[in-house]
């Protein structure tokens, strides 16, 4: 007890040379992680806050010339413009329809290649081959089968079906839908792949011994273990969803049929004409859709996924 | 705390975004007060006319090695020699022995500071057309002192047509007789040592620093320029890294020679890597396109000869340019004239402008390098439009942004408040039409001092004499002509597609609601029309094809009222100048043919651009500065002075001696391969009259969107290819074009 006592009293006492000490190497130490931090935050604000900062103000004025502050007129000018309203609804419509998939496919395409399959590898070179073929190429491949007098309407009119406008119809969404899956299931695989693999071997067995399904094990173990590469792999496709537009413009322009109409087209149109007001509102608009989607996914992922990570 | 944090880290960003945008816009206002270092040496000019007296004109002028302008004057009785000092600008004659019937018509000069003289000898000056039978060639010493005379007429009298462009003599005593296409070598006796030709136009033969004669042309490929041996029956093309453009090309005592390309002098030597760049022509107000001749003397002074062929005989000056310090100059306000491609046009007014302004220079500031392509050029505009940089002044005549595109982004400034208050210029004085050409919703953004009129000709015994017509009209007449008849020459599809769409906006797309209309029967007429023509275009029609009929129509922009006597030469037969299938009053339109300029909103300086958009349309300037090419001129007093000028018929004398009227000038022209000249004589009075009746009547409102013309060219293959119906077709168009429309509302 007293040693305890003599402690405590040194504890208490104010030794102010030995704070003084402290203070000066907390302070050095402040300044050395501030010195190191430095670069990166002056990157951060230059390259990414900045330019921010910058778009949110050219958002909220007339136009570059007279700067006249109109607060969130061009916001409501934007919003109520039909062609952002056909490309917001085209790109959510895409988004729903080829994330999801992509995602599934993805998924089924890693458990089939996990399994014991014959020609595992060259199956995984070919999901793959997709993402060393450049945009350009792609496109010319695309335009090859799905033009007007393209390979798919010569096969579909070997059984007397009429020629299909593919690119300039109201089918062009299910073209765009193949092209995206084609080009991103590979990638999304090999996530897959490596989360499936690291799902720890001694919980599978026990699993097995304990008589679960397959069907049990896949929803009450993998897809648990699986819930932050899914999460990932949703989130990339969901930003591949939105870049698909480069894809559209090589294949259709800046005026494509309106049902491949994107919200990067009206983005891109309006930078063509200068009009960096509508292009500010308009990405400012798109980031806040995007900021939340996210943020749902980040939810829903800590909820389902917190008792495997924890 | 940590809310202090953040809020001092968002300030900071605040701060520094505040900073990112006014950057640029503190820039430019330092650039416009700084005129630059005080002690830099820059070049000053003086400028002196070698306008002739009236019934007097200038035939030749050249630059002597001393600085001194040599120049011939002729009047009826014959033409005498003059040189003028530099520096004094002091004229005086000097005395030439010449036989009975000779003429000088050459000047040249010898690397010993000697003039040349080439004399043509006549048999008799005063028959109608004279034969040429000598020609002489004379070295004098500059003081007019006879050298050397020569008989040459014994090489050149082969061709009864010979003339000379330009003359020289080299070191060796050689004289350098080029007359075209062809460089003749002769002999200090006149003897023909060499003869030889680039196959192309001699645009500039010079004197090398070591004394070896130098021609510059277009060569098969690229500019050339070469040496002229004379022991040799080829140009020898000179070795230098250096990429020498097309241009003006000179002799220089100091270097191998100096030479004058968009707008700047430079001084080379072959074995240098690259020119020295001596000066920018438009910095001392000299328009580069007039530059005849130009010498830099021992001094240091640079001396030229222009010769403004848009001015008549009073085009031609002599130009001493003499460096001083800056600060020895009255300082200007600076006005940046932003342009796309710097026009003649643009060139000649700006340095007109410099010239007498007082107060304000315009300096020019061109977005990107001629051979860069439109959408590289958009993006440095667009850059200067996000930093705030915008010119004063914004060339409105070959701006790739549509006035449109312009007005809605707020960059220009509506003149209709600087038309009304100016004490000089008055709104009624000016064509309506012309002003309304550059007018948006009540707003004027430009005046174009030149302006054409974009026509469609045709027979009247075929088009009839209407003054405007539909699409249906066009497609009925051709219904009524056999099969193979061709509706423009050599036209194909596009071109076809294009004239019957361009002034045609308004039959299917209604910008005020933003909706279109293509699927309708009327779209479908005219594709079913179009695809009539041939997919690709024949590049050689000819006249005769115009004038029997198998052709029947012609485009064509309007810029002078004698041209209604080419059409007539063309067709062979009255024709109608109609305009663009509409169904407005009239499909004609007016198209800037001059400097049409915009003021930018945010220019710092509006009271000296409008001097400068008022000073293009001044009496003075309108009634006087001009060219047979230029265009109409907007000032109504100006345009009837014209006309009333086109009717005056000019009189000589025919074999007999008896009045006769005589060609004003001469119009070429071709049709394919056939090239054709004719002969232009006093307009009528019904032909001025329609051409002031098609100018008022033109109209005003936009041509078809290009985007929506790019949708229609591009969707249309698939129907003219077989591929698709024109449902299709139209269906596709309707849904791009609709989204276009909904996007740029």
């Amino acid at each position: 007890m007293k040693i305890r006592e003599i402690k405590f009293r040194k504890i208490v006492i104010p030794n102010k040379k030995a704070d003084k000490k402290t203070d000066r190497r907390t302070r050095r130490g402040k300044r050395i992680s501030w010195g190191y931090l430095f670069p990166s935050l002056a990157g951060v604000l230059l390259f990414f806050v900045l330019p921010f900062l910058v778009v949110i103000y050219y958002s909220m004025v007339d136009n570059p010339i007279n700067k006249q502050f109109v607060f969130f007129e061009n916001f409501v000018k934007v919003f109520n413009n039909a062609a952002f309203q056909q490309a917001a609804s085209n790109t959510m419509k895409f988004s729903l329809v080829a994330v999801p998939l992509a995602v599934v496919l993805s998924l089924l395409l890693a458990m089939m290649l996990e399994s014991e399959i014959p020609f595992k590898s060259q199956f995984r070179t070919f999901f793959l081959s997709p993402m060393m073929v450049p945009v350009a190429s792609i496109i010319l491949i695309w335009q090859v089968l799905f033009h007007f007098n393209g390979i798919v309407n010569d096969f579909i009119a070997i059984f007397g079906a009429d020629k299909v406008d593919w690119i300039k119809s109201s089918h062009a969404q299910v073209v765009i839908v193949i092209l995206f899956l084609w080009k991103n299931l590979g990638y999304n695989m090999i996530l897959f792949m490596a989360a499936l693999s690291s799902i720890p071997k001694d919980i599978l067995e026990v699993a097995i011994l304990e008589s679960a399904t397959p069907f049990q094990i896949f929803f009450h173990i993998k897809l648990r273990y699986l819930s932050s590469t899914i999460l990932f792999v949703t989130i990339m496709s969901l930003i591949n969803s939105f870049k698909v537009f480069r894809e559209i413009y090589l294949l259709t322009g800046n005026y494509p049929y309106d049902t491949i109409y994107m919200l990067q087209h009206f983005m891109n149109n309006a930078f063509g004409q200068l009009d960096y007001q509508k292009l500010s509102a308009a990405a400012i608009m798109m980031s806040i859709v995007m900021v939340v989607l996210i943020g749902i996914l980040f939810l829903t992922e800590s909820y389902f996924g917190k008792d495997v990570e924890g | 705390m940590k809310l202090k944090r953040i809020g001092s880290l968002i300030a900071a960003a605040v701060i520094a975004a505040a900073a990112l945008c006014g950057c640029a816009g503190q820039d430019k206002k330092a650039a416009k007060e700084t005129q630059g270092d005080p002690d830099e040496q820059v070049y000053v000019g003086t400028y002196r006319s070698l306008t002739p007296d009236e019934g007097k004109y200038l035939s030749d002028a050249v630059l002597g090695t001393d600085g001194s302008v040599f120049y011939l004057e002729g009047n009826e009785f014959g033409v005498n020699l003059f040189s003028m000092k530099a520096g004094s600008g002091e004229s005086s004659q000097m005395e030439v022995a010449l036989e009975e019937n000779m003429i000088p018509t050459n000047l040249g000069v010898d690397g010993e500071g000697n003039l040349l003289l080439g004399i043509m000898g006549y048999d008799d000056l005063e028959a109608k057309e004279p034969v040429l039978n000598r020609v002489v060639l004379k070295k004098l010493s500059p003081d007019g002192g006879e050298l050397l005379s020569v008989d040459v007429g014994e090489v050149f009298l082969k061709n009864p047509n010979f003339y000379m462009t330009e003359l020289l003599a080299d070191k060796e005593g050689n004289f350098y007789v080029c007359t075209d296409m062809e460089i003749f070598v002769l002999d200090g006796q006149g003897a023909l040592r060499g003869q030889v030709s680039p196959g192309q136009y001699i645009s500039s033969m010079f004197l090398m620093r070591d004394g070896r004669v130098g021609a510059a042309y277009l060569g098969d490929r690229d500019f050339e320029v070469s040496v002229v041996s004379p022991d040799f029956r080829e140009l020898q093309p000179v070795k230098s890294s250096v990429s020498l453009a097309y241009g003006t090309y000179q002799g220089s005592p100091d270097s191998d020679f100096l030479y004058s390309v968009e707008g700047v002098l430079y001084s080379l030597n072959l074995s240098d890597e690259k020119p020295v760049e001596i000066l920018r022509w438009t910095d001392v107000d000299v328009n580069a396109s007039f530059l005849d001749d130009f010498k830099i003397l021992s001094d240091g002074r640079v001396v030229a000869l222009t010769n403004d062929f848009t001015i008549g005989e009073g085009g031609r000056e002599f130009i001493e340019l003499t460096k001083k310090n800056r600060s020895e100059i009255p300082e200007k306000e600076v006005l940046t004239y932003g342009a796309y491609y710097l026009s003649f046009f643009a060139e000649r007014d700006i340095t007109a402008f410099n010239r007498q302004s007082e107060k304000y220079r315009i300096e020019v500031k061109e977005y990107g390098e001629a051979g860069d392509d439109t959408s590289a050029k958009v993006d440095l505009f667009a850059a200067d439009l996000t930093g705030g940089n915008i010119p004063d002044i914004i060339d409105l005549t070959y701006c790739p942004l549509t006035l449109e595109k312009l007005v809605s982004l707020g960059v220009l400034e509506d003149l209709n408040p600087y038309l009304d208050g100016d004490d000089v210029i008055k709104r009624e004085d000016y064509m309506e039409s012309a002003l309304k050409a550059y007018e948006r919703e009540g707003k004027l953004y430009a005046m174009m001092p030149y302006y054409g009129v974009d026509v469609i000709v045709g027979k009247t015994s075929i088009v009839g004499e209407g003054k405007s017509w539909t699409v249906d009209d066009i497609m009925d007449l051709v219904d009524s002509k056999g099969s193979g008849t061709q509706l423009l020459p050599g036209a194909d599809r596009w071109q076809i597609l294009y004239l019957m769409c361009t002034m045609n906006q308004g039959l299917f797309v209604d910008k005020e609601s933003g909706t279109c209309d293509f699927t309708g029967q009327e779209f479908g007429k005219i594709l079913e029309f179009v695809k009539r023509f041939p997919a690709e275009a024949n590049y050689d029609p000819s006249l005769e094809q115009l004038r029997n009929g198998e052709i029947l129509l012609y485009r064509d922009t309007v810029t002078s009222a004698s041209q209604y006597q080419m059409y007539d030469f063309m067709f062979a037969e009255p024709v109608n100048l109609i305009g663009y299938p509409t169904f407005g009053d009239s499909g004609l339109t007016l198209s800037s043919n001059g400097t049409t300029v915009g003021m930018s909103a945010s220019s710092e300086n509006k009271e000296g651009v409008w001097e400068f958009i008022r000073f293009n349309v001044t009496k003075d300037r309108q009634e006087n500065v001009g060219s047979p090419n230029g265009g109409f001129p907007i000032l109504r007093s100006a345009l009837e002075k014209q006309f009333e000028s086109d009717r005056e018929p000019v009189y000589g004398k025919d074999e007999n001696g008896a009045k006769k009227e005589m060609p004003k000038s001469t119009w070429a022209s071709n049709m394919g391969s056939d090239n054709f000249t004719v002969e232009v004589y006093a307009a009528t009075e019904e032909q001025t009259n329609r051409m002031m009746e098609m100018i008022e009547t033109a109209q005003t409102g936009e041509r078809m969107d290009q985007e929506i013309l790019s949708i229609i060219m591009e969707e249309s293959s698939g129907f003219f290819e077989g591929q698709k119906s024109v449902e299709n077709v139209a269906e596709v168009i309707q849904n791009r074009v609709q989204l276009y429309l909904n996007e740029t509302r």
